[in-house]
């Protein structure tokens, strides 16, 4: 069993007037061997969520719960949340070797001896040679990147994972390949993951279940096909009648200013 | 945003991707003139710090009793002291000690100010503020008076000296420490390693102060140069060394005893500290200029072009002749040396014609050469790149040629960039409606309220909410996608008669996305610009574009009509990124249909189609370089064109749904079985 629970998350950032709720009162699960997609335009607190959950924002009030029990990150204890961050040019420390990057999130108990082995693993877990274990992160391309960051996050054994805009930084046929990856990762680990993107075509295609964010709450989820079918909320809407379609012209008179 | 600005952070994150490997700094020393003649003054240094005493140290405590303070002489060049002890020999035994120390208190600065610095970056909010101030307070007071005050404290004695001056050393290191680690501390490697639950002590040692390596080490020599002079001045003032030992100070204090008798007892240690400092500064100095050049501003324009200009002549039969042409540009190359006469050509002959008003897309994976590219033709490309082109021509002037300010003022008002990734900064201390307005005031004579009204009306069709309230925030104040849209809008603040957008809404959600590109598609139609816009998404460069030409490995592969893109086009790329995009439609059960492999890079292109090794109907003859020939209303390079739609891909145009109809049944089914989903299985 591994689940993600938020209960009435509150993150706040700044003090009186100028305050700013960027997660307002959110609740939401991420089953047992489910990914949850999380989409919602830039500003609406998924990252923060995200940021939240793994200990790097500080929570106003609410719980983040791990099967029931408070979150736990890092590689003291397996079973706890991992994060893949969206720019892969600058989740990996340019002066630390690959290998040495991904040993460093092994769980403390693995010997010395064994840490090698590990690594190269986690490599061809992630469809990448074991021998660039040496090398140093420039020079790969973003692909790479992107699947090193995703062994280290699987190298702490995480129970469940969460993937913030892993793919956006990405070209389009290098995006197919993560998410590729990253779906075969989750069915054969069995793992939970918290799949955020802006992108609902990518979204809607990993996703068993889709939650759609708008300033700071949760305004519609449910299971992929019905959201897709038959949205419910204005947003969500929106959001599908803006998902880009092949052969469609943008129209500049349609140009609706929000206020 | 004017384009010198751009190309200075693009020269930025080109240095930050570019990151050097240890060592990089000594080699780089090593090469430069000054560089050498510095590090072979350190060596002689090096060389008297550890041989020094041991050579002459006895010579030096010899007494001459019958020449005591000796003006120079044969025996002693720079005569003697008033015991009669060799002033020369004494000079240069006294380098260990003198060096010593002041190596000793940079040290002692450099930990206690590295730790001080380091430590808001990990530590929680409240200890980080309250050592901020500390230091901050610290700064404030004169380094010497520092230094004077707690060398009182500690004593006059050499290691009292030295503890001092460290001390008075660190306020200034540990204030640099924090601001080279604030920018590091913000990138996701740091987070990546907290949320994996390394140390603090660890993520200081092992991510934050290696990579503000090269800077610190760069200061911290030049530091030694003032520690040395500072130390000298406290033996001097009878605060350091005290005899029986002796530094350069100290001997200055005995020398000038004696001045009128023997100057050259003042002057010997006198000039050792002279040249001794500017040796270390100088090495300092050298470092920092080197560090400086990979994040240095670039130098603009790039090179103009060398190649033989040729006369603008008409298009080929249909296309537009020069006048009706914006841009025409032709036979792009783009290098940059590798070292040993050797170079990458990252572009490799790209012909580029935009007619007046038309909007034409560049499709293609990230390394093709789309936006350097598009850089050469706004002359943003950084050195060292090196363009050459056939001839470049903008409005009916010869750009290559040109390359004067005039030149800048004509290009900073008839053209337009939205480079996304390269503008990641705005002016952190000026308001952000401030800075959309100054780009309309300064290029186009608007008068300030006027600017500021535009600036509002841009930042509110770019979907930031309250626009007039967020004009008047700084940058920091605004979320990492607000900035970015406030980014575009800035780029859309000119009436420009060409538009390049290099990827501008890669990143913002769909609905944002669209009014983006509503809002470039408004400023196209009301200012009649012409549009070059970049994307790798197909479905964005569909949605903006008449004509669109699909780059690889550094060429044109195919320039097509976006209609006949979107029916199927005739190169295998084309397709196959035709076919990997994802959308609503696609389906779940199935993987994503990637192009497996990755496009060869600039220093490898191989001999013949570069697509070869990832093309399903590659053949032999693929072995040999195809060329772009006209098809149909476009050309392609490829010895198999394919024809027909793509397998799979939707397409939401009842227009060209009915022509796909009509091709397919005449042309019949053309991709192989094999084309499609391409994935490894994998293992566990
Ligand atoms: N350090 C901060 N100080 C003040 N406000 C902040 C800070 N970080 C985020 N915010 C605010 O929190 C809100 C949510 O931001 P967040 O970055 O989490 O959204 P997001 O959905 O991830 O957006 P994007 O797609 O742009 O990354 C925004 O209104 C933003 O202005
Ligand atoms: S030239 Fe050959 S290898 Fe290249 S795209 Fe055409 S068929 Fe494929
Ligand atoms: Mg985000």
């Amino acid at each position: 069993m591994s689940s993600l629970e938020f209960r009435n998350l509150t993150v706040t950032f700044g003090r009186g007037e100028k305050t700013v709720v960027a997660v307002d009162a959110v609740s939401l699960v991420v089953p047992d061997r489910t990914v949850v997609g999380l989409v919602g335009e830039s500003g609406s607190g998924k990252s923060t969520l995200a940021r939240a959950a793994v200990g790097l924002v500080d929570a106003r009030s609410g719980d983040i719960l791990v099967d029931g029990q408070p979150a736990t990150t890092g590689r003291r204890r397996r079973g706890g949340l991992q994060m893949v961050f969206q720019d892969p040019y600058s989740s990996l420390d340019p002066r630390m070797s690959i290998g040495a990057s991904i040993a460093e999130a092994l769980p403390s108990d693995v010997r010395r001896a064994e840490r090698r082995g590990a690594v190269a693993e986690l490599l061809e877990q992630v469809g990448l040679d074991p021998l660039l274990a040496p090398r140093m992160p420039s020079g790969l391309s973003g692909g790479q990147r992107q699947r090193i960051a995703l062994a280290r996050a699987l190298a702490a054994e995480p129970a469940v994972l969460i993937a913030d805009e892993i793919t956006s930084a990405l070209d389009v046929s290098v995006q197919g390949q993560v998410l590729n990856l990253l779906r075969e990762v989750q069915r054969g680990l069995a793992m939970s993951v918290l799949f955020i993107s802006h992108n609902l075509a990518t979204v809607c295609y990993l996703s068993d279940i889709v939650a759609v964010m708008e300033r700071g709450r949760i305004v519609e989820i449910g299971p992929t096909e019905q959201i897709v079918a038959d949205p419910q909320h204005p947003y969500t809407r929106e959001l599908l009648e803006s998902a880009p379609r092949l052969g469609e012209k943008i129209d500049p008179e349609q140009l609706a200013v929000p206020d | 945003m004017s384009t010198t600005d751009i190309a200075e952070k693009m020269v930025d994150r080109a240095a930050a991707r570019a990151g050097t490997g240890r060592g990089g700094l000594l080699r780089r020393l090593a090469t430069s003139p000054l560089g050498m003649a510095a590090l072979l003054v350190d060596l002689l240094l090096l060389l008297l710090v550890v041989f020094g005493p041991m050579i002459w140290g006895a010579a030096a405590e010899e007494f001459d009793v019958d020449n005591m303070n000796s003006p120079p002489t044969d025996g002693h060049l720079f005569g003697t002291d008033s015991l009669g002890r060799d002033i020369l020999l004494r000079v240069l035994v006294a380098t260990r000690l003198s060096i010593g120390l002041a190596l000793g208190a940079t040290a002692i600065g450099a930990v206690i100010g590295l730790l001080l610095g380091a430590i808001p970056a990990v530590a929680g909010p409240r200890v980080g503020r309250a050592v901020v101030a500390v230091v901050n307070v610290a700064v404030a007071f004169p380094g010497l008076l520092l230094a004077l005050f707690f060398a009182s404290i500690f004593g006059a004695s050499p290691s009292g000296a030295m503890l001092a001056l460290g001390v008075a050393f660190a306020p200034g290191f540990a204030r640099l420490t924090q601001t080279l680690t604030a920018g590091v501390v913000g990138r996701d490697y740091v987070s990546a390693a907290r949320v994996i639950g390394v140390g603090r002590l660890r993520i200081i040692g092992r991510h934050l102060l290696p990579n503000v390596a090269d800077t610190l080490v760069v200061n911290i020599s030049l530091s030694a140069g003032g520690a040395l002079l500072a130390f000298a001045g406290l033996s001097f003032l009878g605060l350091g060394v005290q005899a029986p030992s002796y530094d350069w100070g100290r001997m200055l204090f005995d020398g000038l005893d004696g001045i009128y008798v023997n100057p050259a007892a003042a002057l010997a240690p006198g000039l050792a500290i002279v040249l001794a400092g500017l040796a270390l500064n100088l090495t300092g100095e050298v470092g920092a200029q080197l560090v400086g050049r990979r994040v240095g501003s670039a130098r603009l324009p790039a090179k103009p072009a060398t190649g033989a200009a040729t006369s603008v002549a008409d298009g080929p039969d249909g296309s537009p002749g020069a006048d009706d042409l914006v841009l025409d540009l032709r036979g792009l190359t783009v290098s940059f040396p590798r070292g040993r006469g050797e170079k990458s050509v990252p572009v490799r002959g790209v012909d580029l014609r935009i007619a007046r008003g038309e909007a034409v897309g560049i499709l293609g994976e990230s390394g093709s050469g789309k936006s350097l590219t598009a850089m050469s033709v706004a002359r943003l490309v950084p050195d060292p790149a090196r363009v050459d082109v056939q001839s470049l021509t903008f409005e009916g002037r010869d750009l290559s040629a040109n390359t004067s300010r005039e030149l800048r003022r004509m290009l900073g008002t008839t053209m337009s960039v939205v480079f996304q990734d390269l503008m990641s900064s705005f002016n952190p201390v000026m308001k952000v409606g401030r800075q959309l307005a100054e780009v309309a005031t300064e290029h186009q004579g608007i008068g300030r309220r006027a600017a500021l009204d535009r600036a509002i009306g841009r930042l509110r069709s770019v979907s930031i909410s309250r626009a007039e309230q967020r004009a008047l925030q700084y940058p920091h104040e605004l979320s990492g996608g607000m900035r970015q849209r406030a980014m575009i809008a800035m780029g859309l603040m000119g009436s420009p008669t060409l538009l390049i957008a290099d990827e501008p809404t890669t990143a913002l959600d769909a609905t944002v996305q669209r009014r983006v590109l509503q809002l470039i598609a408004g400023v196209r139609a009301a200012e009649q610009s012409a549009l070059l816009l970049i994307s790798h998404d197909v479905a964005v460069v569909a949605a903006m574009c008449d004509r669109i030409l699909v780059m690889y490995a550094g060429r044109v592969v195919e320039d097509i009509p976006v209609d006949d893109l979107l029916a199927g086009p005739r190169h295998p790329y084309s397709r196959a990124l035709l076919a990997a995009v994802p959308t609503i439609q696609t389906d779940r059960s199935q993987s994503l249909r990637t192009i497996e492999g990755r496009p060869p890079q600039p220093a490898d292109y191989p001999i013949g189609c570069a697509f070869a090794e990832r093309c399903a109907f590659a053949s032999e003859k693929c072995q040999q370089d195809p060329v772009l020939e006209p098809i149909d209303n476009g050309s392609v390079a490829c010895w198999h064109p394919q024809q027909g739609p793509v397998p799979g891909v939707v397409i939401d145009s009842p227009a060209v749904v009915s022509r796909q109809r009509a091709t397919t049944a005449t042309a019949g089914p053309v991709m192989p079985s094999h084309e499609p989903s391409r994935t490894r299985e994998r293992g566990r």
